[in-house]
């Protein structure tokens, strides 16, 4: 229980300004993107610097509160979601670009940076920050310092983990340290890596050092329809096989594109079972070559059509349309689940015809969007709430999240377990495996103050039923979007 | 100044197919004594360790992953110590390691688990040799993006994850820790954890793979890996460009970094600056053609296919060091190299030691090879400018050293600010300190 004796310590520590418990402010923070889920904390925190930070922490381990860290509150498995009687950190007043070393192709950010923001400022120089989650406007660095967010262009750049070199961090005792350094090597056991997609878990980070790629020099960007998702999927797997990496390979089955359409009118072809989006970017000279190929190939395929963008709207509009898929469900449907699963790519075809298969059985639609380069499914269960669908669609989801570990992939590809998927956790791994992740959780924090109830499956939690999605406001409104 | 002898520069032409920069093969066997072929699990007790082997095995050889974990469970509940060893090229990493009770060889893991070409994964044991690997996986037209200076000596896949060696193409790919996408581990007490996935991209649960990325052996071992692989590029070239000052190699690293061309790999030499490109033959030649456009890259030369291999497999050969080397491997902000390479010659002018370093200068990783003088100058030296690297934010590896300097320097420099962390871990998942006890000593 937070007193009044324990408020004006936050108080003190970080001003009154600084710390939110009426009731109505606190309820702004109950949920993230995945709306499901609710709870109001007991207090909210608005620290400034590393020193807030520490001071807020420090309080919560004296008191032996649970605190929970957030950014801009768009994850999508309950990972910000507070803890009963507990304290949420929000680091959104944390802006700050602390340092830009163009030069060597770096910057030093304090956690509530959006993600847009560092390629803006590195734009002028010509660099730009590889990881693009699709709330990457409002979405912050350290929410995906967090979940380790992907994105669109994995395949070829990999994810949050591969794109930030050196963090300073607010451990759960409330200690700071340095976790990673200068250079890409450093004595030791990889504490940064492991720290990176700990959902929030292990401790907070306030000062995140990423690296800056070269903005490519080409970029070329296709839309091909297929009479058939099988077509699709083989020539997702001609162009892997072809030694090409593209930047970007995402499909859409016939439902998605309907929806996309309704919402954006992207030029999508209403006619096709299904569009793969294929970019390639690099030098302009091998990009244009592998392009060509990437075209042949489509029509070995049996494409029925290939739009190719010429200008940089048309490819703005391209991706506009495949990033609003998931918002423009909310079309031709009241509501949805969106699960995040990743299959062994080789294994697209099947776990589509699954996921048609459960579809069927449950008579519940199920649009599917996806990275097809790298097997992360993104199946949309559409559902009415209104007409008593909610619990088949929750089974149905489950069922699809379950099937793509049962066909050797993954539980989540970016969106992060959090709260959502903690119970399904032993669907992937062994009581032992789970244990030792309990072990280390337990290094960096014994008192489990640290967003305690996320990743790992606990009897209290799994116990109870899961939320279903419901759109964020920010979504609704347009500002984000879903991926 | 560094040292170094200049290789003959090849004509100008395009790239031939891929000259990848693996080393040659050894030209001696690796420092450790090699199992013979298909030895007993049970060797004789090593007798020289001081240990109190008794009359169990000092040396194992698990055959399979409940071998392995069978092995590290009965030295658990012996308190014996354990020593991994793969090709034994990375044992003297570190501190020395205090005792040794068991050493558990990895060459009996050495299988292929597993190849999904299409899906761009592979499964294989711990103590597959890297050239073993890239020999499979070259006739699917793929390659893990690895090219430590080990390779030739045989350096295992749980090797070079534990010690986190990658070679030059480190800089587009990463190391070998960037590139595992799932592993089955083996804790101290015999624990099996799996970890990861199979497939290239997941975020389920923490990614255990981190705490052996860089262990050295000191919190368990790595029995098997999945791996991301990479299609095998059509076409490699190298570009040459003379350059004997750090300054200058800076000046032309960034300036290639900034340009369109996308290099794989930058090392500096000393003499030369060495830049490769991997892609299709068009675009590299291409790129070839390009760079010379490239601001202060104008007297910069395509080497040709033998010269590159040969430059390539030169540094490999200064980094990996020779016996009665010492050799250090620094991490710092690719801008402190000019004043630490100044600092290196203030300290080895006018002594018996002379000093070599090699930089990937665009990524802040130096190598610095010692060689000459006695062990104490050596130990002068690496205590001098280790204190410099720390001092410029940097961090120093002690990869290799002449007889004697452990007695004389400290084998690591400060602790780093997360060492409390490390220590809690170290508690965590080897309470007994039985993995590789002393290898970060003094810090945990």
């Amino acid at each position: 229980m937070i007193d009044t004796v324990l408020r004006r310590e936050f108080e003190a520590a970080l001003g009154t300004e600084s710390v939110l418990s009426d009731p109505l402010q606190l309820r702004t923070y109950e949920c993230d993107g995945l709306t499901g889920f609710r709870e109001v904390p007991a207090l909210v925190v608005l620290p400034r610097s590393t020193e807030e930070v520490a001071a807020a922490v420090s309080l919560c381990a004296k008191a032996g509160l649970p605190f929970v860290a957030r950014g801009a509150g768009t994850g999508l498995s309950g990972g910000a979601v507070p803890v009963a009687q507990g304290v949420v950190i929000s680091l959104a007043r944390m802006r700050q670009v602390l340092d830009f070393d163009p030069e060597d192709r770096r910057m030093v950010l304090q956690p509530g940076v959006t993600n847009a923001e560092i390629s803006r400022i590195a734009a002028p120089h010509g660099l730009y920050y590889a990881p693009d989650p699709s709330s990457q406007v409002v979405c912050t660095i350290g929410g995906n310092v967090a979940e380790n967010s992907g994105g669109a262009h994995c395949v070829k750049y990999g994810f949050t983990v591969h794109h930030v070199t050196a963090l300073r961090v607010v451990l759960p005792d409330g200690s700071v340290t340095e976790l990673g350094a200068d250079a890409p090597e450093s004595p030791g056991p990889d504490l940064r890596g492991l720290f990176i997609g700990s959902e929030g878990t292990l401790g907070i980070a306030t000062e995140i050092t990423v690296r800056l790629l070269r903005t490519p020099e080409s970029v070329r960007t296709l839309v091909a329809d297929f009479p058939t998702v099988e077509a699709a999927g083989e020539a997702v797997s001609g162009i892997m096989a072809s030694g090409i990496v593209p930047a970007a390979v995402e499909m859409l089955d016939s439902l998605a594109i309907e929806a996309c359409e309704a919402a954006v009118h992207a030029g999508y072809s209403l006619d096709a079972t299904a569009a793969l989006v294929v970019e390639l970017d690099g030098m302009e000279h091998e990009c244009d070559e592998q392009f060509e190929k990437v075209v042949a190939l489509c029509h070995e395929k049996g494409t029925t059509n290939v739009r190719i963008a010429t200008t940089s709207d048309e490819r703005a509009l391209i991706w506009k349309g495949r990033k609003a898929a998931f918002a423009a469900v909310g079309r031709i449907s009241p509501d949805y689940f969106v699960q995040d699963g990743v299959v062994p790519r080789t294994r697209l075809s099947e776990a589509l015809s699954r996921i048609a298969a459960m579809s069927g059985a449950e008579g519940l639609r199920v649009a599917n969007v996806f990275h097809a380069g790298d097997g992360n499914l993104h199946p949309l269960v559409l559902f009415d709430e209104g007409a008593g669908e909610s619990e088949r669609a929750e089974r149905l989801a489950a069922e699809i999240a379950e099937m793509c570990v049962e066909l050797g992939g993954s539980l989540s590809g970016e969106h992060g377990i959090g709260l959502d998927k903690a119970c399904s956790m032993p669907e992937m791994f062994g009581e032992t495996d789970l244990a030792v992740m309990r072990q280390l959780r337990a290094a960096f924090d014994p008192d489990g103050l640290a967003n305690p109830g996320k990743v790992l499956p606990t009897p209290r939690l799994c116990g109870e039923a899961s939320g279903r999605y419901r759109p964020h406001p920010l979504e609704e409104a347009g500002v984000i979007e879903r991926l | 100044m560094t040292e170094v002898t200049e290789e003959p520069q090849g004509t100008v032409r395009a790239s031939g197919p891929p000259a990848d920069g693996a080393p040659e093969p050894a030209p001696e066997p690796a420092p450790s004594a090699a199992p013979a072929p298909g030895a007993a699990q049970l060797r004789p007790p090593a007798g020289e360790s001081g240990t109190a082997a008794g009359e169990l095995p000092s040396r194992v050889r698990p055959p399979g992953l409940a071998e392995a974990a069978d092995a590290l469970a009965t030295a658990a509940h012996e308190r014996r110590t354990v020593l991994f060893e793969g090709a034994g090229t990375a044992l003297e990493w570190g501190a020395p390691v205090a005792e040794t009770g068991l050493v558990l060889e990895t060459s009996g893991l050495d299988r292929m688990i597993s190849h999904a070409p299409e899906d761009w994964t592979v499964g294989v044991e711990a103590g597959m040799p890297l050239t073993r690997l890239q020999e499979v996986l070259a006739p699917a037209g793929q390659w893990l993006p690895v090219e430590p200076p080990t390779g030739g000596d045989g350096a295992t896949l749980g090797g070079l994850l534990a010690c986190g060696d990658a070679g030059p193409c480190r800089l587009k790919y990463g190391s070998l820790g960037d590139l595992v996408i799932g592993a089955t581990l083996v804790l101290a007490d015999g624990t099996v954890a799996r970890t990861g996935g199979d497939v290239i991209k997941n975020v389920a649960g923490y990614d255990l793979v981190k705490l052996m990325a860089g262990s050295l052996g000191a919190f368990g071992l790595a029995v098997r890996l999945n791996l991301r692989v990479h299609p095998l590029p059509e076409a490699t070239a190298t570009l040459a460009l003379p350059v004997d000052d750090a300054e200058g190699a800076l000046t032309a690293a960034r300036a290639v970094m900034r340009s369109p061309l996308e290099p794989v790999a930058v090392e500096w030499d000393g003499q030369r600056l060495l830049i490769r490109f991997q892609g299709t033959a068009e675009s590299v030649a291409e790129r070839g053609r390009l760079a010379p456009d490239v601001p202060g890259l104008a007297a910069a030369r395509v080497l040709g296919e033998d010269a590159a291999r040969a430059a390539w497999q030169r540094l490999s050969r200064l980094v990996r060091g020779e016996d009665g080397e010492t050799v250090l491997r620094a991490g710092t902000h690719p801008a402190r190299l000019p004043a630490l390479l100044r600092r290196l010659n203030e300290l080895t002018t006018g002594g018996a030691v002379e000093a070599e370093l090699v930089s990937g200068v665009a990524q802040g990783l130096h190598t610095v090879v010692l060689r000459g003088g006695d062990a104490a100058e050596h130990a002068a030296c690496l205590t001098a400018w280790r204190e410099s690297v720390y001092g410029a934010g940097g961090s120093v590896t002690l990869r290799r050293r002449r007889e004697g300097v452990d007695a004389l320097a400290a084998a690591w420099g400060p602790a780093p600010p997360a060492v409390a962390v490390l220590r809690s871990l170290k508690r965590q998942f080897d309470p007994d300190d039985l993995c590789a006890p002393g290898r970060f000593a003094p810090w945990f």
